[in-house]
């Protein structure tokens, strides 16, 4: 799915996506990133799964909903974790857009990020930032 | 910990490999990650790394001093100044800022960066993280 940007208004719910944060997921992001930093003990009943780790695959469902354009560039990101989350949680992950403007020939697009555990409990709140140049003859997106 | 206190750094070297898995455990597949003809056309002359993974660094710092307090009640505010591409060793510092006591706990605030072998700042940005244990 794409979304086009231009008839995008703030406070549009853009992606809602539920999902069970699985071992076998978790393990595959802290392989690529290297996380040596002792968080997650695989040998637990239910790890605790990296702060990171929560918001990047909560981005995840995000990221297929709207088809980032090329020549996006990932500019800013805030985050605020509330909550350890455990491998086996159910989450539900929401964007809302908060930011949808244009300077120049770029467009500034906020998205606000709520991830929620299967008790309806936040874990997780953010906001990406992303600037989208709105003509690039050879435009590569930055995420 | 004390203001002016430094973290411990977490340094790693980005590879294309790492990149790609990235890619597929994060579901973002744009080609400016893992396209090398598409990359080689685009602004940055090559693949570049994402954000979210240089970003994970800083994470990974926070988590390896603070422990569960950072997944508990981390709040992170970063952005992204520079490409990291592949073969880069990059490095997540922090320093603490301020330390403010608050209902029985610390609330610390540290400044963080993600910087490249060359000492450019990829990432910068503050970490704020609240401690049972006042420092």
């Amino acid at each position: 799915m794409s979304v086009d940007f231009v008839t995008l208004e703030t406070g549009q719910e853009l992606s809602d996506k539920s999902y069970v944060l699985d071992a076998q997921t978790v393990e595959r992001y802290i392989g690529a990133v290297g996380d040596g930093s002792g968080i997650y003990q695989p040998a637990d009943d239910r790890p605790v799964v990296p702060a990171m780790a929560v918001a990047a695959l909560g981005l995840r469902g995000i990221v297929a909903d709207l088809g980032i354009p090329e020549g996006t560039v990932h500019a800013g990101q805030e985050l605020e974790f509330s909550a350890a989350v455990r491998v086996g949680d159910a989450l539900r992950c929401r964007a809302v857009l908060s930011q949808n403007a244009v300077r120049g020939e770029t467009r500034l697009v906020s998205l606000r990020l709520m991830v929620e555990d299967g008790a309806g409990r936040q874990v997780m709140t953010g906001k990406t930032t992303l600037l989208m140049v709105l003509h690039t003859p050879s435009g590569a997106a930055h995420t | 910990m004390k203001e002016g206190e430094a973290l411990r750094s977490v340094t790693k070297q980005i590879t294309q490999e790492a990149i790609s898995e990235y890619a597929e455990a994060s579901g973002d597949m744009n080609p400016i990650h893992v396209d090398q003809e598409f990359a080689a056309r685009s602004q940055f002359g090559g693949t570049i790394a994402h954000g979210m993974m240089v970003a994970a660094s800083v994470s990974e710092m926070m988590s390896a001093e603070f422990g569960t307090d950072w997944v508990e009640s981390g709040r992170l505010k970063l952005r992204f100044r520079a490409p990291v591409y592949p073969g880069s060793d990059v490095t997540a510092y922090g320093q603490v800022k301020r330390v403010r006591a608050a209902d029985g706990s610390s609330e610390i605030v540290c400044s963080v960066g993600v910087r490249n072998e060359s000492g450019e700042d990829a990432v910068t940005g503050e970490a704020t993280v609240k401690t049972e244990a006042a420092s």
